[in-house]
């Protein structure tokens, strides 16, 4: 009944704007490019002096205004570019394409991240931070390689349990509950070798950002948040190539047209070569490959004025093998057709096709005894979407999404002395498919408001759906019985509303209070006992037993731009309560187990913060300082339960990505054209871990126990680190014909060398014990515990 | 798996690790009950102890007036245990039970009164122990031999085992020794039956591996001439198996990078309960009645002799 009530209120006031557009209205709109390589400008202003007020460009550089007619003054601004104006006496639907170029080399260095001048303030974006990939780029980065995931990890809440581990976590949510976005394909991984490099090749990103709050209707699927990266398309006015050589990896990129100023292609490729170094220490990889790459291509057409189509792909693996048979290995394959259509001035079209895949698996043994496993999961995605600028005070976007999944949890063939057993655990087919509108609507020069209403369902498709019986919360579920489904039958249906709804109102030119409220659906599980997320987990749809994760947050945050927009600033609260949480019952076995569902519990989560950010824009010294002080919990029925043997409900408990304070600084200073240095310093509170009360001896071993099953009981020491990079430009002499821009990056990571904690681990001795006085210890192991100097060289013609 | 994560980030990266003394809450100190009984032993005991401060390295003490008895569920027969020193006693001269059977544990101490069931399930007998020689490898730099054994899993789903087994009559006790058989291989969801058993069950976990004194993250070979290997194969209850897969899981922490796929602590498994629902008393440890086959090997010069030249 709820629901029925916003969706009338939704719709009239739909209706409202309609009628509002009677007037004689025309649209302005076009496209805002880089004049230098065609690249589109994404998030560039365009303002309309005389309505003082504006648009920005969306992810393909295009914006579009409508305005009664009337001769109008319009000025084109995107930060680190020089600013144009153009008169236009509007009396029809004019299409005007901008070509910006950027400024001198010396300012062009000036860190920024806020695209549009002012929109910290201005729009009614929030909880996001957008970088581009200039200052990706110039932050130190471990080993030398930049990197996309652990740049972002700089900003106000988003924190990461240490090197090693992939992925990242949003203010309190888990590594899966991100939606990690390639060009519009989802990325199920994206890390290599665990999480020590990101699996996006700079040379080839444009744009990133990420939604932490306040996320738009256009995206769903996941909980906690969405980090969007947009792929250059590729120089449209001149060949180009980019590579480096670097401790870790060897870059090549090239891009240029494939007819000036209407086609053009990248190509970059990534390969590491650790094992070219490591075959020549050890001969224990003579007859396999310890290596990661990835290859990122994409194309673009400009068919005409109003249509223009995109297709980008990626290609990553890592391989971990140690002889013909045994070893590991994961990748992600995406692959993304896109369609732009101006079906008028006003009104733009965006159709995606995309596909991905993310498969990994293991084997050991040999041809008479062997074990190979595998799992993916597969992603046929459909997603059209318009946005329609109505008049000056309103632009509504609306759209639908219809993703059909392919699960494989595990595919494994066991070779016992010669015999072959085959297990499948069946490929579980699944549906989501949703519709969203969303209106950005202004009241007034200072009250903008943008509400907006997703609608998703999940079905799924053929499969067996398994049936449990009641036990004592926390244990193994007993199987009552299978039920096979007719194949492509759908099962499971669940239907949610989305709503989402965020509030500007400009107290002056120069600040803005805004709040929002989102409801995010996760139909998909990352399931995982692990202390932080691997490669290997599994991923797992939704069905009778394990139900969509719901998650609710509200925002609140006070924007301020100082001198101009030299400084910037922002505080940010935010509440977030989640439902159907997947946790697991204690010695849960996750690995190939067809009665998976039986060892997963549900529970409640809550998480909390306050973001302070502060951001120096111009001059020689730029960067900024971000502060987060956060918690996150949860609370499952069978875990934590304390001494309540008997109801074995679940206490309130910190997840073990819970971090009270985390503060991150960044700062950059250029020396001269020539030198310039970069500095991070972050310091995070320590996670929780579970430390042991008691030891039992039984049967001869010496077995950890935790009083009341206490869960993250304790705190590891906090984590802090300093890194440093000095960035040499211009090292060769150019040459007359062609300018080679080279530069040289010397970098330090963890300049002090402190031994952070990755892990806190009780056992045994480690020598082989006698029956009486077994030896108990304590340790805490340091992934990276010393300081790590790189060094690379990039270059560019 | 643990074992190539491992070695694959050694090579890249160095992990370090220092041992830390944390103070920890004080000891719940509950009640534990060791209770693994074998068909083909004659004395049986139990131990009942309480869990001690995880520091404290001292012998558990023992807790003594409690009433232990033991009934076969199936032919109704009781075996009740005496107190003596060393834990509590069922004297007898012959085996224990009988192989199918089902048992009932009761424990009565300090006023609470627990029970735990057990299935004593049937074994197959270890075929053969072979020894073999190995070129050098990325564990061990140089020639070396290495210990087998053949059994092949019981026709049926669902039976479960934990091979033991010993080098020079010392027992391989380290919890990354603990080697468990669902089957002929490696858990409840992934069905392998009535074969022989996997690879890594016959081989793996019955050769030792000692790092080098001079060489880290390098092994000595398992097996030199005149070792012997002694492998038994103890059937057990399908619970034991969940709780043996969690005592290893929890005790077998080799640090350094594996630590990427370490799950987190938690408590491992019981079969003993009170027998009052609304008791709020936890108690630890574990009841299982094993039936048992071995067969053993030396490796003689002689036979050594014979691999290498093969």
């Amino acid at each position: 009944m709820k629901a029925q009530n916003k969706l009338v209120l939704t719709f009239s006031l739909f209706l409202s704007i309609v009628r509002l557009t009677a007037q004689e209205q025309v649209t302005i709109g076009g496209y805002v490019r880089d004049e230098s390589n065609g690249e589109a400008l994404i998030g560039a202003t365009v303002y309309v002096n005389e309505i003082s007020n504006g648009t920005i460009t969306n992810v393909y550089g295009y914006y579009a205004i409508t305005l009664p007619k009337g001769e109008y003054s319009i000025s084109y601004r995107y930060v680190g570019y020089e600013t144009k104006h153009h008169s236009v006496d509007l009396q029809s639907n004019s299409q005007l394409d901008m070509e910006l170029s950027m400024i001198s080399e010396q300012l062009e260095a000036v860190v920024v991240s806020s695209k549009a001048e002012d929109a910290n303030v201005s729009t009614t974006e929030m909880s996001t931070v957008s970088l581009d990939i200039q200052s990706i780029k110039s932050m130190p980065a471990f080993a030398g390689e930049v990197d996309v995931i652990k740049s972002i990890q700089m900003l106000p809440g988003v924190t990461s349990v240490g090197e090693g581990a992939p992925g990242f976590n949003v203010r309190g949510g888990t590594v899966g509950q991100n939606l990690v976005l390639l060009d519009e394909a989802p990325v199920y991984q994206s890390s290599h070798m665990f999480g020590f490099f990101s699996v996006f090749n700079p040379d080839a990103v444009k744009d990133v950002k990420l939604y932490k709050g306040g996320i738009p209707a256009k995206y769903g699927g996941r909980l906690s948040s969405v980090l969007d990266i947009r792929m250059k398309e590729g120089n449209n006015k001149r060949y180009e190539v980019n590579g480096g050589i670097g401790t870790v990896f060897s870059r090549l990129s090239v891009e240029g047209p494939l007819k000036k100023d209407k086609a053009s292609f990248i190509l970059a490729a990534r390969r590491s070569y650790a094992d070219v170094f490591a075959k020549a220490l050890t001969d224990m990889l003579e007859d396999g490959g310890l290596y990661f790459y990835d290859l990122t291509a994409k194309v673009n057409l400009n068919i005409n004025e109003r249509n223009r189509v995109f297709a980008s792909g990626y290609w990553g693996r890592d391989v971990f093998d140690f002889g013909e048979t045994t070893g590991f290995d994961w990748g992600n394959r995406t692959a993304t057709l896109r369609w732009n259509n101006l079906i008028s001035q006003n009104l733009f079209s965006n159709y995606s096709l995309y596909y991905s895949l993310y498969d990994y698996g293991f084997s050991f043994g040999d041809s008479r005894d062997s074990f190979d496993w595998k799992s993916s999961i597969e992603t046929f995605n459909f997603k059209p979407e318009y946005a329609w600028s109505i008049n000056p005070t309103n632009e509504l976007t609306f759209g639908g999404e219809a993703i059909l999944y392919g699960f494989e949890p595990a595919v494994a063939e066991v070779v016992n002395g010669g015999v072959t057993t085959e297990i499948d655990l069946g490929e579980k087919r699944a549906l989501e498919a949703s519709v969203y509108a969303s209106n950005s609507q202004d009241f007034g020069s200072k009250l903008s408001v943008e509400y907006g209403m997703r609608w998703s369902h999940f079905m799924r498709l053929g499969g067996y759906r398994y049936h449990y019986g009641d036990t004592l919360t926390g244990i193994e579920k007993p199987l009552l019985e299978i039920q096979k489904v007719v194949d492509g039958k759908a099962s499971d249906y669940t239907n949610n509303i989305e709503p989402r709804f965020i509030v500007k109102y400009q107290l002056n030119t120069s600040s803005s209070v805004k709040a929002s409220y989102n409801r995010t659906i996760q139909y998909l599980h990352q399931i995982s006992n692990t202390n932080v997320s691997t490669p290997t987990d599994i991923w797992y749809p939704s069905n009778n037993n394990v139900l969509p994760q719901k998650g609710q947050q509200v925002a609140l945050g006070y924007f301020k731009n100082i001198d101009g927009i030299a400084w910037e600033a922002s505080l940010e609260g935010y509440f977030k309560w989640t439902s159907n949480q997947v946790d697991y019952i204690d010695g849960a076995d996750l690995f190939v187990n067809e009665y998976l569902d039986a060892q997963l519990l549900s529970g409640i989560g809550r998480s909390l913060g306050l973001e302070f950010y502060l951001r120096k824009n111009t001059g020689r010294l730029t960067g900024w300082v971000s502060y987060t002080l956060g918690k996150s919990e949860i609370k499952v029925d069978g875990i934590n339960y304390g001494s309540d043997l008997v109801s074995r409900s679940g206490k309130w408990y910190a997840t073990s990505f819970d971090q009270r304070h985390n503060l991150k600084v960044a700062v950059f200073y250029d020396f001269s054209d020539k030198y310039s240095l970069s500095t991070n310093f972050s310091f995070m509170s320590g996670t929780p871990a579970t430390f042991p009360t008691d030891r039992m001896t039984v049967n001869g071993y010496v077995i950890p126990y935790i009083k009341g099953g206490s869960r993250n009981n304790f705190r590891a020491p906090d984590y802090h680190r300093l890194d440093l990079s000095v960035t040499i430009k211009q090292l060769g002499k150019p040459n007359k014909k062609k300018s080679i821009n080279d530069q040289l990056v010397v970098s330090i990571y963890n300049v002090y060398a402190r031994e952070n904690p990755f892990s806190i681990y009780f056992s045994q001795g480690t020598d082989r014990q006698g029956t009486t006085n077994v030896e108990t210890t304590a340790k805490q192991m340091s992934m990276l515990g010393t300081l790590i100097p790189a060094i690379s060289y990039n270059f560019k013609f | 798996m643990k074992k190539f994560i491992h070695l694959t980030l050694l090579v890249c990266l160095m992990a370090c690790e220092s041992t830390i003394y944390p103070e920890l809450d004080a000891p719940a100190e509950i009640i534990i009950v060791d209770a693994w009984l074998q068909h083909d032993q004659s004395d049986q005991f139990i131990h009942i102890t309480k869990s001690q401060g995880y520091f404290d390295q001292t012998e558990p003490e023992m807790i003594s007036g409690a009433e232990v008895m033991i009934k076969d569920l199936t032919s109704n027969k009781q075996y009740i245990f005496q107190e003596l020193d060393k834990g509590y006693v069922f004297p007898n001269d012959s085996v224990f039970g009988e192989i199918g059977h089902d048992y009932l544990l009761t424990v009565q101490v300090e006023g609470e009164h627990f029970e735990a069931r057990a299935h004593l399930g049937a074994v197959p007998p270890v075929d053969s122990v072979v020894f073999s020689y190995n070129p050098e490898d990325y564990n061990i730099l140089s020639e070396y031999f290495s210990a087998e054994f053949y059994a092949q899993d019981l026709l049926g789903a669902g039976d479960t085992y934990w091979i033991k087994a010993w080098k020079n009559g010392i027992l391989l006790n380290k919890p990354s020794e603990i080697n468990i058989a669902y089957d002929a291989g490696f858990g409840a969801g992934q069905e392998v039956d009535g074969v022989v058993f996997h690879k890594t069950i016959r081989r793996d976990y019955i050769n030792p591996l000692v790092e080098r004194e001079d060489r880290a993250n390098y092994y000595l070979p398992p097996y030199d001439i005149g070792d012997s290997v002694y492998v038994e194969i103890h059937s057990i209850d399908p619970a034991a198996y969940d709780y043996l897969s969690a005592v290893k899981t929890q005790t077998d922490r080799p640090g350094g990078f594996s630590e990427l796929f370490a799950v987190p602590l938690a408590n491992v498994s019981t079969n003993i309960h009170s027998v009052d629902p609304n008791s709020n008393t936890a108690v630890a440890g574990f009841f299982n009645v094993s039936a048992v086959t071995g067969g053993g090997k030396k490796l003689t010069a002689e036979e050594a002799n014979n691999l290498s030249n093969h």
